[in-house]
């Protein structure tokens, strides 16, 4: 179990809590870690929202990915970066948890969760509800021991059809082991949302690069996430079939609908703003 | 006042707003919503969905909707003892059931009717009413 809140866990410490109604909390990003993407900033953000709302509900239930209809990319944050998290509850019961939040390094903004609702599963179906309420109340308290997330293996994408500039299609391995798994979550593996929505951000900011009409001397650069909706589990070995499409825009933004699909079903749908940024 | 009384120029009134925030949610063209479509079966709405959709509708109608309770608010009145029975649907539940979906046609009403089925039956209008009465539930707390 040594993966068990360190393989995916993205708070060290909760640093003030009025339960129920909002928090605030750190976590160091390991200096060693070749870079820390703002998926897993966003799923820090996340991960504070989900101890606020497990406490709530006395450890009976736990939220997972669900609705997150605006993430709004500020900065990139460098290993070695404390985060400073925040989270406002809006509302939270045995059905659902809805937040908003935001993190920090520094001074300076990197990452703001508007409008985010994550249904409440029972918490025993995924983890020991004692286990989880002990290490809140670490969390609480002390707080955990830094640098213990050692990243997590890039999935397997293999680039597939489309239109250059208008689609682009991939194929997603979900590995079938890696450490995350034991995290995310003990009793119950699932890959993780974050994970897979990095790996469409990826894609997207690929699509967008071939874009004949990106600016010269600029590259696509993330301005907002909206729309995102995960529609089930993914889980370890799962093959994933990803699809970006350029929609049209009317400003200075790049827009891509974004979705990824198991066994013909839709799993997840996104959507994806871009700018163009010039090239240092 | 009850859940009945709730008046078409009422549903009017808010339909246009409900139909653009469920087309927004659902990602389908905003004249797929019709009042009377099902969402689940006419428009391929999952439980996030319904989720997604209660979200945003007390966001742009300044609500709260108990999330969860739409079957609870068909129910009216009625116990959960009165209204189902080893999760099927009791005569007196299904009368009611009509009663409050009474947009529905009455051939899409089966016998007997699962309660986890119910969400089935739901239609754009259902949500009119969900709103109407969050609305009418917050104008009486003041």
């Amino acid at each position: 179990m040594a993966n068990h809140f360190a393989a995916f866990s993205f708070v060290d410490r909760i640093t003030g809590i009025t339960p129920g109604v909002r928090a605030r909390g750190l976590f160091a990003v390991p200096a060693a870690l070749p870079a820390f993407p703002s998926c897993l900033v966003a799923e820090a953000v996340g991960q504070l929202a989900a101890w606020v709302a497990m406490a709530q509900v006395n450890f009976r239930g736990r939220p997972v990915a669900g609705l997150a209809n605006e993430t709004r990319f500020h900065g990139d944050v460098a290993p070695g970066a404390v985060l400073g998290l925040a989270v406002e509850i809006d509302s939270c019961d045995d059905e659902a948890v809805a937040y908003a939040g935001r993190a920090t390094s520094g001074d300076a903004l990197v990452i703001e969760l508007l409008d985010c609702l994550g249904p409440m599963l029972p918490v025993a179906e995924f983890d020991s509800p004692e286990a989880l309420a002990a290490r809140f109340e670490l969390l609480r308290g002390p707080g955990a021991p830094p640098g213990r997330f050692d990243g997590v293996p890039a999935p397997e994408i293999v680039r597939g059809a489309g239109v250059p500039g208008e689609s682009l299609a991939a194929v997603l391995r979900v590995p079938a082991v890696a450490p995350f798994f034991a995290d995310h979550f003990p009793r119950r593996p699932v890959f993780p949302a974050t994970l897979l929505l990095d790996a469409q951000i990826g894609l997207a900011l690929q699509l967008a690069a071939e874009a004949p009409d990106l600016p010269a001397g600029t590259q696509p650069t993330p301005v907002r996430m909206t729309h995102v909706k995960m529609r089930s589990f993914i889980s370890p070995g799962e093959v994933l079939a990803l699809d970006a499409q350029r929609a049209p825009t009317g400003g200075g933004t790049g827009l891509i609908m974004l979705s990824a699909r198991a066994n013909d079903k839709t799993v997840s749908t996104a959507r994806l703003e871009y700018a163009p940024r010039r090239v240092a | 006042m009850t859940q009945q009384e709730i008046t078409r120029d009422e549903i009017t009134a808010v339909f246009p707003t409900i139909a653009a925030t469920m087309a927004d949610a659902l990602g389908c063209d905003l004249d797929d919503i019709k009042l009377d479509v099902s969402l689940i079966e006419g428009l391929d709405a999952e439980s996030i969905d319904f989720l997604d959709m209660v979200f945003r509708l007390e966001r742009a109608f300044k609500v709260r909707i108990p999330r969860g309770k739409i079957v609870e608010n068909a129910r009216g009145t009625m116990s959960e003892a009165e209204f189902e029975q080893n999760g099927l649907v009791t005569d007196a539940g299904l009368a009611q059931l009509r009663a409050y979906l009474s947009e529905i046609p009455a051939e899409r009403f089966k016998t007997p009717t699962k309660v986890k089925d119910i969400p089935r039956l739901f239609t754009p209008e259902t949500f009119c009413k969900l709103v109407i009465s969050a609305q009418r539930s917050a104008k009486a707390a003041g």
